[in-house]
């Protein structure tokens, strides 16, 4: 995911076209060019085309804060050799030297992976949780650091079988072309990552309770939202017709492969930005949605107010922490942002959604 | 009716002669001479004009895949009589490292998609700039080169939907991980009948497995070929 340069960026230009400063926004954006170009350097020797190193959340959603954690995995695409054992043990060595913090201890982050798994255990009851987190956070929030063939090719994989198995995008009779494989996939790990959430409350003992409630509420849902809006771009966009007309006409999938890959491309924050400027969202909407997101971001940015949130679990804590209020404060009208955007502004989109959106 | 023949690297690396013969004997008329070694592409020019082509619908020539800057212009200057008589040369974008020097071979100038080994000349947007600086350069797609580089086999399709004006060659065989030309399983008939319809049919095929420790012979491999096209056709 590239963060946009400012003539390509329809968040600046939202941003612009409603008067606003998003200051959270861009000082994220800023720490990311420089946490890339950190990793850049960790890693300049080339790789077998084979593997990429694949960063993770916010270094991949341009959305850099002073405490960011840095997920990764050593992807493997090819041959197994003994080598990429060595391989993942000195990426391990070189994060921990330049002081990037450790992947959580969920076991999902911080090792080698296969390909085979992500792209041919698509349901079925080999997609583990592991598995289907990865390969659907490949798809929203991913970055490769140094050689990136293996990601370029495992990611077009996964997207390729999420369109060319879905047979209502060839095969449908009238003229909506939603990847519906796709769409109940990205929902299957939106509601499983808030069914884990109230997992991890119990195994863990409430541990950093707050500061993942506030994940789930902002960042978690930013990607499911953008997600959601990136397939129903395949039937809105109209950069996306010639798509459309080889599925219906040929029942050809690669240029709406190539199309969902370029979005895809794109930050969670940019994607919403464009769906807000192309389909002249209403400004009351889009100020909600990135207002709120702008105040979180400036919230996890500064370290007093996100250890506070690291350390409250207990109801005691939470009612006397200053930094739980405030995003209590601006989770409320993020969700309320979204629930506009995509249900109640009167655009295609809100058609869609109510059509696709739930059953 | 497909056009298949074969190269003559597959058959007998650098014995184009014996190659030739072996061809001609199984009524193959449609043949790429290669010279993926530099050292064998001076003895080939210097062949070329005594070997016997007569029966030979098509005949193209391969250049040297690798070798340094500074052979540049003595590569071109070598193949140029043969672009001159017509004979199609197909390149590696990897070689062209002055496309200046390459203008003079014109439509005659086949630039082919790279594996994945090579950094550049793989996809579409890797490609584009070496058609804008050779404008009148035809392509040579390799369709065992493409679904090496993007198994899902969307980025051949999008190099035959870029370059469909300029098609004018294609290579087939199924290229391993090891990136050597293997004969195609079936496997590799599974993923290329995915795109085959989109190669226009009088388009020329060149197999190039490698079948000279006998791995196959070119009856075999020619069939298989042809059976691939039909199967897509039905």
């Amino acid at each position: 995911m590239e963060p946009q340069s400012p003539d390509r960026s329809k968040l600046e230009e939202l941003e612009q076209s409603i008067g606003c400063d998003w200051r959270g926004i861009r000082a994220a954006r800023a720490a990311t060019v420089l946490r890339r170009s950190q990793l850049d350097a960790c890693f300049t020797r080339r790789g077998p085309s084979d593997t990429s190193l694949v960063v993770f959340g916010s270094v991949a959603r341009a959305e850099v804060t002073s405490g960011s954690d840095l997920d990764w995995i050593l992807l493997i695409d090819g041959q197994s050799f003994p080598e990429h054992k060595e391989q993942e043990r000195e990426i391990k060595r070189k994060l921990l030297a330049n002081e990037f913090i450790e992947p959580g201890a969920s076991g999902v982050f911080g090792k080698m992976v296969g390909s085979h798994d992500l792209v041919h255990n698509i349901g079925g009851e080999d997609d583990l949780n592991s598995n289907s987190t990865r390969r659907v956070l490949l798809l929203l929030e991913s970055y490769p650091i140094g050689t990136r063939e293996a990601y370029d090719r495992v990611r077009r994989q996964v997207i390729r079988r999420y369109v060319e198995d879905d047979r209502g995008l060839t095969h449908a009779s009238g003229d909506l072309r939603v990847p519906r494989f796709l769409l109940n996939d990205l929902t299957r790990y939106w509601r499983t990552v808030t069914v884990d959430f109230v997992y991890k409350q119990v195994a863990d003992d409430d541990k950093k309770w707050a500061l993942r409630n506030a994940k789930l509420r902002m960042s978690r849902k930013l990607i499911f939202a953008a997600g959601l809006a990136r397939v129903f771009l395949c039937h809105l966009d109209p950069a996306a017709n010639e798509a459309r007309q080889a599925l219906v006409e040929r029942k050809e999938v690669s240029l709406l492969t190539e199309y969902l890959e370029q979005q895809l491309a794109l930050t969670p924050l940019e994607l919403l930005a464009k769906l807000c400027v192309d389909l002249a969202v209403s400004q009351q909407t889009s100020r909600k949605i990135f207002d709120s997101y702008d105040a979180f971001l400036s919230i996890l940015d500064d370290p007093s107010k996100r250890a506070e949130l690291a350390h409250a679990r207990s109801h005691d804590d939470l009612r006397s922490s200053k930094a739980w209020g405030e995003v209590r404060a601006v989770s409320g009208p993020f969700h309320d942002g979204l629930v506009s955007l995509f249900l109640q502004e009167e655009t295609a989109l809100k058609d869609l959604t109510m059509r696709y959106g739930l059953f | 009716m497909r056009r298949i023949g074969f190269s003559t690297g597959a058959l007998a690396r650098g014995d184009f002669r014996s190659a030739l013969q072996t061809l001609r004997s199984h009524g193959v008329k449609l043949v790429e001479l290669s010279a993926l070694r530099f050292d064998e592409l001076e003895p080939l020019v210097k062949a070329v004009p005594s070997l016997d082509l007569e029966g030979f619908e098509f005949v193209s020539i391969h250049a040297p895949s690798r070798f340094a800057p500074e052979f540049e212009l003595e590569i071109v200057d070598l193949l140029s009589p043969l672009a001159e008589r017509g004979f199609p040369v197909i390149v590696h974008p990897d070689v062209i490292f002055d496309p200046s020097h390459w203008r003079v071979l014109g439509e005659r100038l086949f630039i082919e998609n790279m594996d994945k080994r090579k950094p550049i000349g793989r996809t579409v947007g890797e490609l584009r700039a070496f058609f804008f600086d050779l404008p009148a350069a035809r392509f040579c797609f390799d369709i065992g080169h493409a679904r090496q580089v993007d198994p899902s086999m969307t980025e051949a399709a999008l190099l035959l939907k870029a370059f469909r004006e300029r098609l004018a060659e294609v290579h087939m065989s199924e290229v391993n991980t090891a990136s050597r030309h293997d004969p195609i399983s079936f496997n590799a008939i599974s993923a290329f009948s995915s795109v085959l319809a989109s190669i226009p049919e009088h388009i020329p095929i060149i197999l190039e497995p490698l079948i000279d420790q006998g791995q196959s012979d070119v009856l075999t491999e020619i069939q298989r070929a042809m059976d691939v096209f039909a199967a897509v056709a039905a």
